[in-house]
């Protein structure tokens, strides 16, 4: 499975995941309680180039960033140009290119698995109402491990789907192939029970 | 096998478990690119079809739960959503209140397609998948986006009409395959149903009950 992770070395990556995560967040809160008008875009455009001009990260990753965020800006740019003027349309485009970039760096400069450590101990004091933090984290990493598997069963079933001239309809595709990943759970489960998973 | 899991109060086994992982992985297979065709060309994305599947197959509380795991799993940077988007920065994006209402979503399509102890018929499932599907996902979605966008509330559910047909498409999908794998493979939901007619019992006999 390919992560959003790019490895690297710098300040953002130094830092504990947890603050990452609040440190980020409350920028883009920031970010977002900005008035809608020029100079508010402006200093949005500085934020993430402040953000992304350190040691280990460089403005060409915020480039491929925005490249990556296009269709949402422009979806979002051409609704609000419709009912909107240009300066409130393109400070609110700005803000929403702004928070996404910003929430990228989190996922671009910390593993997945680091991460996914991260929510176990963030969900430890939800023992307390009654879940359980390392079942959760089970269900989480084995529907990582469940996920090529069934990428794999799902081009299988396309497959034989065209073979049989079905063409690619999502209905001939949808029965088979959940019969089948319905079935690979009950198979999953008694594993996981033979292993003593209750 | 349980009679009715709606009023079980107790923990996940690992048949559940294992449940829950496949069809949150099905709602990200989904999303896979190489997309669908639904009527002639045109390609759509169908992870809300696998929403729409998750909450009607698993019922509500591991329908939900579903999709909290595909949720969690994006968060930590997993490009799984449609068009390999992922990590926090869907979170804070203008779709983030439709991907949060997915989990509601699952929760009320579960609840109606499961409200009865009898197979759950066309109208039933239909009705479910289209309140649940849609109109309880729009009404996470379309706020959040105004909110986000800061685009007035009213045009922004004007703007949100554009994916109306394509989500009655899959809510007439997911209908047809959930009604066809009642009666073609009933253990996929893990429940037995109440017979109402004579011929549900005969059906239940063949199915090896």
């Amino acid at each position: 499975m390919v992560t959003l992770y790019r490895p690297g070395d710098g300040p953002w990556y130094r830092l504990p995941t947890g603050w990452k995560t609040a440190l980020l967040l409350v920028v883009v809160l920031a970010v977002c309680l900005l008035p809608p008008t020029w100079w508010a875009a402006g200093v949005m455009a500085a934020v993430c180039v402040a953000c992304y001009a350190v040691p280990g990260i460089g403005l060409r990753e915020l480039g491929r960033q925005a490249w990556a965020a296009r269709w949402i800006v422009v979806v979002t740019l051409a609704g609000q140009l419709i009912f909107l003027d240009p300066e409130h349309a393109v400070a609110n485009a700005a803000r929403v290119t702004t928070a996404i970039t910003l929430a990228g760096l989190l996922t671009l400069t910390t593993p997945a698995t680091e991460l996914l450590d991260t929510v176990e101990r963030a969900m430890q004091p939800l023992a307390r109402l009654g879940l359980d933090p390392q079942r959760a984290a089970l269900t989480l990493s084995v529907t990582l491990s469940t996920l090529p598997v069934l990428a794999r069963l799902a081009r299988d079933v396309r497959e034989a789907q065209l073979a049989r001239g079905g063409g690619r309809s999502l209905r001939h595709f949808a029965m088979p192939y959940l019969v089948m990943v319905l079935k690979h759970a009950d198979e999953l489960g008694d594993a996981l029970a033979v292993r003593g998973v209750r | 096998m349980r009679d009715d899991y709606r009023s079980s109060r107790r923990a996940l086994d690992a048949t559940d478990l294992a449940r829950v992982a496949v069809m949150a992985a099905t709602i990200a297979v989904l999303g896979l690119p190489g997309s669908f065709n639904v009527f002639g060309a045109v390609p759509i994305t169908a992870q809300s079809l696998g929403v729409m599947l998750a909450g009607a197959i698993l019922g509500p509380r591991l329908g939900a739960l579903s999709v909290v795991v595909l949720l969690a799993l994006t968060a930590t940077g997993l490009p799984l959503l449609a068009g390999g988007r992922g990590g926090l920065g869907v979170f804070v994006g203008p779709s983030a209140g439709y991907a949060i209402g997915w989990i509601a979503a699952a929760f009320v399509i579960g609840l109606i397609v499961h409200a009865t102890p009898y197979k759950p018929t066309v109208w039933r499932t239909a009705l479910g998948v289209v309140v649940g599907g849609i109109l309880v996902d729009y009404a996470f979605g379309i706020p959040v986006q105004s909110l986000v966008t800061r685009l007035p509330l009213g045009e922004t559910a004007l703007t949100s009409l554009v994916f109306v047909p394509g989500d009655l498409v899959k809510a007439v999908l997911a209908t047809l395959v959930v009604v066809g794998l009642v009666r073609a493979y009933p253990r996929a939901f893990r429940r037995t149903w109440q017979p109402r007619k004579q011929r549900d019992t005969d059906d239940q006999v063949q199915a090896g009950r």
